[in-house]
């Protein structure tokens, strides 16, 4: 039995491993963290019909899910060797339809939740999203060893399926949201310098108007005795005639 | 007097897109039409269309020294790829004078309409002796620590920052 935070945390490690990988994401972070919010969706969609896949009862599958899912599990690393044969299972079992059980596969997972075939199942108990992809990958492009590029595929998917703008638009409410951060930010950044800067200011004039005040009362003081000093003088010169 | 942490040119990320630390040593007053420029004051395009009055203190008559003016956001804040644009540069400025009397290589460029909030530099430098700082070719893609390096400038002796934005601008929101 899985729960749904496990089931979830399981979706982040396989799209960090699966990320580093692929060549053409462009930041790991951003790659991850979009598949991931997506992945979190497609699951919240398989979830429901895994649970439905139970009722009817498709037992041997799982227990074929077993041999290659609690490594998963245990280790959350996927062993290649165990995780290929998995995924060459199915290869093995339905070889002349290959290319339309997948196909189908891939609609059921774009499309409206359908009753599952059941390695459909297997996939979305196993993994979740990330596995479901590299089978997909696996399976189209037959049993490729390489073929981990997780943002390749799933572009390749996107286009064929036509659901182009569930990609971009994930894509780009991320880099939005990256965006605005940033400008988040450096408005932050800019108020705390100016900030600082005014309170450098009050310090610098308040030790200078301190200082002046003194050099005032200092002069002033002068000032006045010089005038005592004039009055008491006022007749000392006077000529020797 | 440095401050490191809490330093406007710190915080408003100054030193460290443009400058490395530095302490400063020298008096520098940039004053626009009687407003003293002070880091991260807010000036529009139209208080800096003209070149500001600046001046500098040092206490040797002998030493020369160079400003310097760039604007790191170009084109705009969130991708600065052009970073960044020289608007002005001045040479062979005698200490306790100002750019008035110094040698101006790149005649000054006020900023025009800029997109987003942008953050106007200007350095002094201390020269190792006079003329021996020139211009370079164009304006974008201007680098203040390769220009000081190329020219045995060292670290900075002063800097200060203003921003500049739109002149009907709130903060770094477009139209």
């Amino acid at each position: 039995m899985l729960s749904s935070a496990k089931h979830n945390k399981i979706n982040h490690s396989a799209f960090s491993i699966s990320s580093s990988s692929s060549s053409s994401s462009t930041t790991s972070a951003s790659a991850s963290s979009t598949s991931s919010s997506l992945g979190q969706n497609k699951s919240q969609v398989t979830m429901e019909e895994v649970w439905k896949e139970f009722n009817l009862g498709s037992l041997h599958y799982h227990r074929q899910v077993n041999i290659g899912h609690e490594p998963m599990l245990k280790n959350q690393n996927p062993n290649y060797s165990i995780f290929q044969d998995f995924l060459n299972m199915p290869l093995n079992n339905q070889q002349p339809p290959q290319p339309p059980s997948s196909s189908s596969i891939v609609t059921a997972l774009y499309g409206s939740p359908l009753p599952l075939p059941p390695p459909a199942t297997v996939l979305s108990l196993n993994s979740g999203v990330g596995f479901k992809f590299l089978d997909n990958t696996d399976s189209l492009v037959a049993s490729n060893p390489n073929s981990f590029e997780e943002s390749a595929s799933f572009g390749c998917f996107a286009k064929k399926r036509g659901q182009f703008s569930d990609e971009s638009r994930g894509d780009r409410r991320h880099k939005r949201m990256i965006k605005n951060r940033e400008s988040a930010a450096r408005s932050r950044a800019r108020k705390q310098a100016y900030t600082n800067e005014l309170e450098l200011e009050i310090a610098h004039l308040q030790t200078e108007n301190a200082r002046l005040e003194r050099q005032y009362e200092q002069l002033k003081m002068a000032e006045a005795t010089q005038h005592q000093v004039n009055k008491t003088l006022q007749r000392s010169s006077t000529a020797p005639f | 007097m440095s401050i490191s942490r809490g330093d406007p040119l710190v915080v408003g990320r100054v030193v460290g897109d443009v400058l490395d630390p530095f302490i400063r040593l020298v008096f520098l007053r940039v004053t626009y039409r009687q407003r003293e420029v002070t880091n991260g004051l807010d000036l529009r395009p139209s208080q800096v269309l003209n070149k500001p009055m600046v001046e500098v203190g040092g206490d040797d008559l002998r030493n020369f020294y160079t400003l310097v003016m760039v604007d790191p956001d170009v084109p705009s804040p969130s991708n600065p790829h052009l970073r960044e644009y020289l608007h002005w540069l001045v040479t062979d400025i005698p200490a306790t004078t100002g750019t008035a009397f110094g040698n101006e290589m790149v005649c000054y460029e006020s900023p025009r309409r800029p997109s987003g909030i942008h953050r106007m530099v200007l350095i002094l430098f201390r020269q190792l002796g006079r003329q021996t700082v020139y211009a370079p070719g164009w304006r974008q893609q201007f680098n203040t620590r390769e220009f000081a390096e190329m020219y045995n400038l060292g670290l900075p002796v002063a800097a200060t920052y203003f921003n500049c934005q739109r002149e009907n601008g709130c903060g770094g929101r477009r139209t």
